[in-house]
Parts: structure tokens; sequence; C-alpha cells
């Protein structure tokens, strides 16, 4: 009896080994498995395997293509991987395993799969096309998504940015809420009377990785930039960037919680849980933020400050775009879907159903409408000005050491000037290396 | 079988021997075609690779010589990812052996509840390593843990560079132990219960036992246990991502050397110089590997 228990054991342990195993292999290889799992219905005839890393969007999505299917008979699923994992899944498909049909592109990555043929080439199919219109959606997002006057990819969505607030706490305080006539200024006065000496409340939150929905747009906002005209230098060497990064540098000393804190934890999840009382925040969280049961009873959403010198409100924006594998097995089924995520009707769907707003132009004021929990009007106002998101042919090789270097500041080991020399040179470095 | 063929290689084979060999290599087939598609094919793949600056999706590959190891032995990052990682590997081995070994003889005796024992020490290694690091990242959560909440105090666990790597070996600890205890239980069934007998009827208790009978008697188990888990902490990785995130300010006093290559290979897309990473490590394996056999050899009790 004992040598049995035993031996049961024994075996379990061993298979449990040999999973640590696959499982310890690093994250290549367990996305790797994922890949398998998203094409494996990309066989002829079968179910077109579309891959995407919001989960948030999936149950709007899964609507479109419930259409897409009553109207062809072609069926499509879809798969959500983590966006850490996306990438090492796409890369590895793409350097010669199986790749999902249809997914997403970002304006991260995109330059380096054109260049290298992963994407279809979508020119001759969009030309050719009675549904779409392509003058329907911004320069910038189609120009991400064309190489050598080719294009590769649709245009899905756009996003802005605009500042969460929490009201209970603003009342409580006996501050106004934030509004337009709000400067960077204000904003920074109200946060500091938002944080209590006790540590149980700050005015906002922002870590270095937070640049498209937090620290970029005060830095665009001031006049500065992060790259050159010419996405050949840095612009962290700018005056206006480095006064930008230094009145964030204040809001980090006098009205943020620590640094740690701020990393361990995740703004939203500091929002969420009623730690601090604003949070610049892209419209790609409110699906999320919609179901949250405190931040749905006490926050709503205003426009980003404006800076009094340059007027500007600035609201960096992005926008990704609907690709189909280059080796699918079912080009023209793939195509089919893609070109149905780009029509009006669902572009429109879409912003109703409060996916994202759409980049269809015009079709997203019905965004707004799809909760009653937040106004959602700033979103949309903070179209008025924007700067399309920084990128470069291989962004992430200096976006990295960017984010690191910053941490020093945020940690108050380095002062935020000295930082901001080395962002530039090592974004200078790293570009000219590209 | 070695020696064996060894010596009868001189004459002619019977053909039971070469039935026997060829059905020997037939078993051994399945296993070998694995181990060799799977890793040791790879294995050369990378070091060849890690001469090498790799262009996107593994097209257009340059040919630099040792420029990557020049690079990274020359990066302060590297040395001090190394040292994380025997920071890591020095807790956690010699705690979970130590821990594993005390369980492992305490639940070798007839009690009540002993599966149950088993089963809940062994459960921490069923579970997911990635669902256990996400438990264990909000256990440790200096704004709202459970671990801050009970002890009343406000320590960053996971962001004080000086005790960040700690925290997360705990969590290793935490999850190996009860495949260790397994490990030490089986080979505590092959010490005939005779010199327990024998050595209580002169005298020794418990403790005078675990010391003289058991730990000597189990020594090529422990000493497996060993070298396996050296290697093991060694390539921690899971934990690490898991548990740190990309802001966190102790990451670079955390993060191990496998860590680094996927952020060169994965993140950064530069294959070759996350090929150099991991061959450096396998180098550095290879040769703690070597030492601790050596060890073996003169406290091997045999």
């Amino acid at each position: 009896m004992k040598k049995k228990i035993l031996s049961v054991i024994l075996a379990g342990a061993m298979a449990m080994s040999l999973a640590a195993c696959g499982g310890g292999n690093s994250g290549g290889d367990s996305a790797g498995g994922n890949g398998g799992g998203a094409s494996s219905g990309g066989d002829k005839g079968g179910t077109l395997a579309v891959a995407i890393w919001d989960n948030g969007q999936k149950a709007g999505l899964d609507q479109i293509i419930a259409d897409f299917t009553a109207e062809t008979g072609v069926k499509a699923e879809i798969q959500v991987i983590t966006w850490d994992q996306y990438w090492t899944l796409l890369e590895a498909g793409a350097s010669g395993g199986d790749m999902p049909d249809v997914f997403w592109m970002h304006s991260n990555e995109a330059q380096k799969y054109m260049e290298n043929d992963i994407l279809m080439d979508l020119t001759d199919r969009i030309a050719a096309s009675e549904k779409l219109e392509m003058d329907k959606f911004p320069e910038d997002i189609k120009n991400m998504y064309s190489w050598d006057g080719k294009t590769y990819a649709v245009p899905k969505d756009v996003d802005t940015i605009a500042l969460f607030y929490n009201k209970t706490m603003f009342d409580e305080a006996g501050i106004s809420y934030p509004d337009e006539s709000w400067t960077w200024d204000d904003f920074y006065d109200a946060a500091v009377k938002l944080t209590k000496d006790d540590g149980s409340q700050f005015g906002t939150a922002m870590n270095p990785s937070n640049e498209q929905d937090g620290w970029m747009n005060i830095i665009y906002s001031m006049g500065g930039r992060v790259l050159s005209e010419d996405k050949k230098s840095s612009g962290f060497d700018d005056p206006n960037t480095i006064k930008a990064m230094e009145y964030v540098q204040k809001l980090i000393d006098n009205a943020m919680p620590p640094a740690t804190t701020m990393a361990e934890t995740g703004t939203d999840v500091l929002l969420g849980s009623g730690k601090i009382a604003m949070l610049s925040q892209g419209s790609w969280m409110v699906p999320q933020f919609k179901e949250h049961e405190y931040i749905a009873e006490n926050c709503d959403v205003a426009v980003l400050p404006k800076d009094p010198e340059t007027g500007r409100r600035v609201s960096l924006y992005n926008g990704l775009g609907w690709a189909v594998s280059a080796k699918t097995a079912n080009p023209d089924a793939a195509w089919q879907l893609v070109e149905w995520f780009g029509t009006k009707d669902m572009q429109l769907k879409q912003a109703q159903l409060g996916v994202t707003m759409a980049a269809y132009d015009g079709v997203s004021d019905d965004w707004k409408n799809n909760t009653d929990k937040f106004n959602l009007q700033p979103y949309l106002d903070m179209r008025e000005d924007t700067v399309f998101r920084p990128s470069t042919r291989a962004t992430l090789t200096w976006w990295n050491p960017m984010c690191e270097i910053l941490k020093e500041a945020w940690n108050g080991n380095k002062p935020m000037a000295d930082c901001c020399a080395e962002v530039a040179a090592e974004m200078n470095e790293a570009i000219a290396n590209e | 079988m070695a020696n064996e063929s060894k010596s009868v290689t001189k004459k002619k084979w019977t053909s039971q021997e070469k039935n026997e060999c060829i059905w020997g290599w037939a078993f051994i087939l399945p296993t070998m075609i694995g181990l060799i598609i799977l890793n040791i094919w790879p294995i050369f793949d990378t070091i060849i690779q890690s001469f090498f600056k790799t262009g996107d999706f593994g097209k257009g590959n340059i040919f630099i010589g040792l420029q990557n190891y020049k690079t990274i032995l020359g990066d302060p990052e590297i040395w001090q990812a190394l040292l994380n990682t025997f920071k890591y590997a020095i807790v956690e081995v010699p705690f979970s052996i130590a821990i594993a070994l005390v369980l492992a003889v305490l639940l070798n005796r007839k009690m009540v509840g002993r599966a149950a024992y088993r089963t809940i020490f062994f459960l921490p290694m069923v579970a997911a390593p990635a669902a256990i690091a996400m438990v264990w990242r909000w256990l440790y959560n200096s704004e709202f843990g459970l671990l801050n909440h009970i002890l009343g105090t406000k320590t960053n666990w996971i962001s004080n560079p000086s005790i960040a790597v700690f925290a997360v070996a705990i969590i290793g600890i935490w999850s190996i132990v009860g495949y260790n205890m397994v490990l030490f239980l089986a080979g505590l069934q092959d010490i005939p219960r005779d010199y327990y007998e024998a050595s209580s009827i002169d005298g020794a208790n418990g403790i005078n036992q675990f010391f003289n009978i058991t730990i000597p008697l189990l020594s090529p188990t422990i000493f497996f246990v060993a070298i396996t888990r050296v290697i093991g902490g060694l390539q921690v990785f899971d934990l690490i991502f898991m548990v740190m995130d990309k802001n966190n300010p102790a990451l670079y006093k955390t993060q191990s050397l496998v860590y680094l290559f996927y952020q060169e290979s994965f993140v950064n897309n530069n294959k070759g110089m996350g090929s150099a990473i991991v061959v450096f490590l396998l180098i550095i394996i290879m040769i703690i590997t070597v030492l601790q056999m050596q060890m073996q050899k003169h406290v091997y009790y045999n």
C-alpha cells in the first residue's frame, strides 16, 4: 500500500517536473505553444484564426464577427493573447512557425513586419474594394501601415487620452471638478491638495511606462517633443521637453504615491482602489473601467489640462490596423474579414458597442453613448489637437532604455534633467543603429 | 552495457548479442530523437547564433565573431544579473533542500493524515508557476498585500532592491519544497529499518539517527537533488518575469541571466546577443556542475 502511494506520488512528480521544464523554458516557448493553438484553425475551408491582445474588446468584436459569419458563411475565432506574449508569438510565427490569419498591428512593430513581407500586401485588394472608403481614415494611421507605396493593414481604431477623476475625493476636498479651463498648473495645485499627509490618498499617479497615456501628453502640450520632425533624433534635449519632464518630477515628488507603490500596483488599480484622485488614461481603458464598480460609482472624465503658454491641449493618439498574414491558407476569406472590419457599418458598430472609437471619420460620436457611467465627450474633444504616438522603425530599442533611465528619476536617484540628457543620448544611438 | 560491449567488440558477435544491440538502440531511439531535435540541435543552433548579429525574423544574419560576447562581458548589467542569479540560487537551493529533508523524515513515520500532509506539501508543484507568481505578487504588495497587513509593516518586499531577490527566492522555495520532499521520501524507502532499530537499542535518539543514519545513507539522493536544483535555480525566469513589473525599481537588482536573455531575444529582438547570454550561462552552469561532481566523489557515502 505504502509503495503504491509513493509510486503514484512519484509518477505525479515526474509528470510535474516535465511540465515545469516546459513552462520554465522561457516565455518564448509557451507563447509558441499559443501560436500553434491560434493557427490550428487556419486550415483551408476551416475557421479563420484572429489574434488580438485586448480582452476588453473581445466581446464586441465577437459580435461583429458573428455578423460576418452570417453574411459570408466564413467562421472566425478570436484568440486573446496578452501584449507581451502577443509579439513573441507573432515573431515566432513570422520566423517560420504558424501565424494567425488575421491580427492587429501596432505602431511599435509595424515597420519591421512590412519590410520583411510578413504581412499580405493589401494594396490591390483595397483599390478593388467596393466597400472600403480609405479616404475616411486618418492619414497618420494609413501612413503607419504603408511602406514603399504598398498598404499592409486597414485602420481599425483611434484612441485619445483624457483625465479620469474621482468626484468623491474632489467633493471631500472642496475643489471644483477639472474642466477645459484647467492648465497644468491648476492640475498640479489640485493634485497637491488632494494628497493626504498620512499616505492614504494621492493626487495622481504615473509610471515611466505610462508614456502615451501619461507624460508624453505633457511634453507635447508644453511645446516639447519626443522625436525630431524627421524621426532621426531624440527630442529629449529640447528645453521644452525637459521643462515638461521637470513638471512631471514635481508631481512625482509632491502628489504621487512612492514610485515603488506605483510600480508594484499599477496606476489603474490605484484609481480603482481609491488611492488616487486623478489619472490620465487612454480611451482603450473605458471598457474595463465601466465594469469596475468603484470607478463607475465615483469617477468621471474630463479633458486633459492645457499649457497656458502654448495654449495647446494635446492628446497623443495611436491607431491599430487589421493585418493579414502573408502565409495565410485562406487569403480571400481573411481579406474579406479585414475589409468587413473596415466598412462604415462595422466601424460604426464597433463604436456603438463601445469596443473602441472607430478609425472611420465621423462615426465615433456614437461611441460616447456606449455607457451612462461616465461622460465620454472629453475623449472625443481631445481629438481636436492630437499628436501621433512617436515611433521609429524599431521603436522598442529606444523605448525600453528610455523607461529604464526614467525609472532613476522616478525613484529619486538622479535629477530629471540628467535623465533626459541620458535618454537623448541613448535614443540617438539606438535610432542610428536601426 | 557500455562495458559489456567494449569487451566483446574484439570477438565476433553472437546473433543474440546483435539482436540485443539492435533492440537496445530501438528502445532508446524515441528518446534520442526527441533529445536531438528538441535539445541538442537547438543548443548548437544557439551557439552558432551567438556569433551573429541577427536580422529580423531570422533573415539577414551577419557574422560578427566574438562581438556579442565582448559586449555582454563589458556590460555591468550582465554581471549584476549573474550576481542576482547566484543570490537567488544560494537562498533557494539550501533552504528548499533542508526544509524538504526535514519534512520528508517527519512524513515518513506512521502518523494520522500522512497522505493528506504529503499532498498538501506537494500541491504548489501542481499549480502553474505563473499563477503562483501572481498570487505571491499580491501577497507581497506593499500597499494592499496580506503579508504587510498581518505583520503590520510597510515593507516593500518586491520593490526594495536589497530584499526583492530574496522575496522572490522565498516563492521559489515554497514552490519546490514538495518536489524535493517526494524525492527524499523515495530515497528514505531504501534505508533498511534494521539500522534504526539497532541504533535505538544502543540508545540513539531521533536526532542522532537523523544525522548518523538518515543523512549519510540518503546522500546519493541529496546530491542528485542538489545538482538538479542548482541548475534549476540558476535558470530562474518565470517567477521574476511574473512578479517584477517593468517599472519596478528593484528590477535591476533582481533580474536573472535568463530574464536578460528573454529581454534581449524576445523584446529587443536581438537574438544573437540573447544567445550569447545563454551560452555564458551554460558555461557557468557546467563549471558549477563539474565542481559539484568532484565534491560528490569525496563526500559520497557508499
